[in-house]
């Protein structure tokens, strides 16, 4: 059986690989998760001369792919050495990884201001009048009402983005970065096993898999209002239209 | 301004454009302790927008507005926007000031009970053991104690008012302010709301109601105030204001909503 032996003998690469990942995958996603709230908040506030830049930017990031990204700024990097040196930022731009966090946080940030707008949006408008008409500051405001309603809105988003950017972080494997995919590749040139591409495949969907359960079990844990009042015979209006 | 020591209340000289649309043209009013007026008004003769404007959900493009300690003066920025002069005093006069809105606009995701303590802590940064106590005994007093821990969805729209009610109430305001708060129940649920107002009347409460319920703004109100085009077109107590009509409009208003 040589569709397990492979596993028998390189699950600890598989295993190191995918921690890497899920590192990879984590810390992208809530640097970027920190970084798109404020300007999500801008994007819904600001005039539309002031947003410009940011919707540039939005339109670069959604505009091209991925690995051109990476790219970018891995080998860009390279390309300004000196100067990165003379700043002292040379160190941090010359670990791969470090340029896959950057990539994947720069890219996630415009998916996620957008998503996140979409939620601040949705915020009933008349709660908000509530809270403004009892004498809440405009930070009260956003803790106690807007955000609560805008993340509730956006959080089936924002999972979609998480497992995209998870599924996205195999690019990481071509600037030499030893996550599962990385780690799959390594074993198939020694091995020229093919089956090790399908356990690594096997290993993305039973992660996804995980994820997208606990994402939903935080989802009924952060709404208790959602679980429904309803008579358990009428069906949702849209769950219903099969 | 009348400097009456029971004035609570006094708006001078509202004036409201949205646009070039002119909705408010000049409206002062002045509100006693205890007292309770009524504003009566046809589909957009600027009633609402007026109310909206006491406590500055809708910026009046001038006037000015007197509660207690609090003098908000409206100013226009270099763009030519109004704005208040200070917004910290805007938030100050607004935790003073009770809104109850049409659409009832509880916060969906904390239950009735939450609802209720929200503004006293959150705003006037009371303790919670003092505010949960006060929040129980209003919620008694709009008769939806068993209610506590619903969530507004599991409520009518009657339960949902009342609730709105109690959370204004919550935060001891000086004016209720109510805004139509009738006119999105079931026919069946109004008098369930009414009821609570006659009540908050009856106890002296100062409350500026927005309505088109005329038993209410004959029988509990002692001041009627006639809206149309944006002004005052009569005003005086209901008494005298529903026997006999200075104004032909007021007539016809009334021969219509009677």
């Amino acid at each position: 059986m040589a569709f397990f032996e492979v596993l028998i003998t390189y699950w600890p690469r598989l295993l190191h690989g995918l921690g890497l990942t899920l590192l990879l995958t984590g810390l992208s996603a809530v640097l970027a998760g920190a970084i798109s709230l404020p300007l999500a908040i801008f994007r819904t506030q600001a005039s539309a001369s002031a947003q410009l830049p940011l919707r540039t930017y939005i339109s670069f990031m959604r505009g091209t792919p991925l690995l051109g990204q990476l790219f970018l700024i891995y080998y860009g990097s390279g390309q300004f050495r000196a100067e990165l040196q003379s700043i002292g930022l040379w160190g941090f731009f010359r670990d791969p990884f470090n340029c896959a966090v950057l990539a994947f946080t720069l890219n996630s940030i415009a998916y996620q201001i957008e998503i996140l707008r979409g939620g601040l949006m949705g915020a009933p408008t008349g709660q908000i009048e509530a809270a403004r008409a009892i004498g809440m500051s405009t930070l009260q405001t956003y803790t106690r009402v807007i955000l609560p309603h805008a993340y509730r809105i956006a959080q089936p988003a924002l999972g979609n983005e998480i497992i995209l950017l998870m599924e996205g972080s195999a690019v990481a494997s071509v600037i030499t970065i030893f996550d599962l995919m990385g780690e799959t590749k390594t074993v198939f040139a020694k091995t020229f096993d093919f089956s090790i591409y399908l356990w690594a495949a096997i290993i993305y969907l039973v992660i996804t898999g995980l994820f997208v359960r606990g994402w939903r079990y935080l989802e009924k844990l952060l709404n208790p209002h959602l679980a429904g009042h309803a008579p358990a015979e009428a069906p949702h209006p849209v769950m219903g239209m099969r | 301004m009348n400097k009456d020591a029971s004035t609570t209340l006094v708006v001078e000289d509202i004036h409201k454009s949205f646009g070039t649309v002119e909705v408010l043209r000049g409206i002062s009013l002045t509100a006693k302790e205890h007292d309770v007026i009524s504003i009566l008004g046809a589909s957009g003769s600027g009633k609402s927008t007026f109310l909206r404007c006491i406590n500055l959900l809708e910026m009046p493009t001038s006037g000015r507005i007197h509660l207690h300690g609090d003098h908000i003066e409206i100013v226009k920025d270099r763009r030519g926007n109004s704005r208040p002069k200070d917004l910290r005093q805007v938030e100050h006069m607004r935790s003073k000031l009770g809104m109850v809105f049409q659409q009832f606009n509880l916060w969906t995701h904390m239950t009735v009970l939450e609802n209720v303590m929200e503004g006293p802590i959150t705003v006037l940064k009371q303790p919670r053991v003092e505010v949960r106590e006060r929040a129980e005994a209003m919620l008694d007093r709009v008769g939806l104690s068993e209610r506590s821990n619903y969530y507004p969805s599991a409520l009518s729209g009657g339960q949902q008012q009342r609730v709105a009610i109690a959370r204004a109430l919550c935060m001891e305001p000086d004016v209720m302010l109510f805004d139509e708060p009738t006119s999105a129940l079931d026919p069946e649920l109004v008098g369930e709301v009414l009821q609570v107002m006659r009540r908050l009347a009856e106890e002296g409460r100062t409350m500026i109601v927005v309505t088109h319920e005329m038993g209410f703004a004959r029988d509990v109100s002692n001041e009627v105030v006639f809206l149309h085009k944006g002004k005052i077109e009569e005003q005086g107590p209901p008494q005298a204001l529903f026997k006999e009509q200075k104004s032909e409009r007021f007539r016809q208003f009334l021969s219509k909503v009677r």
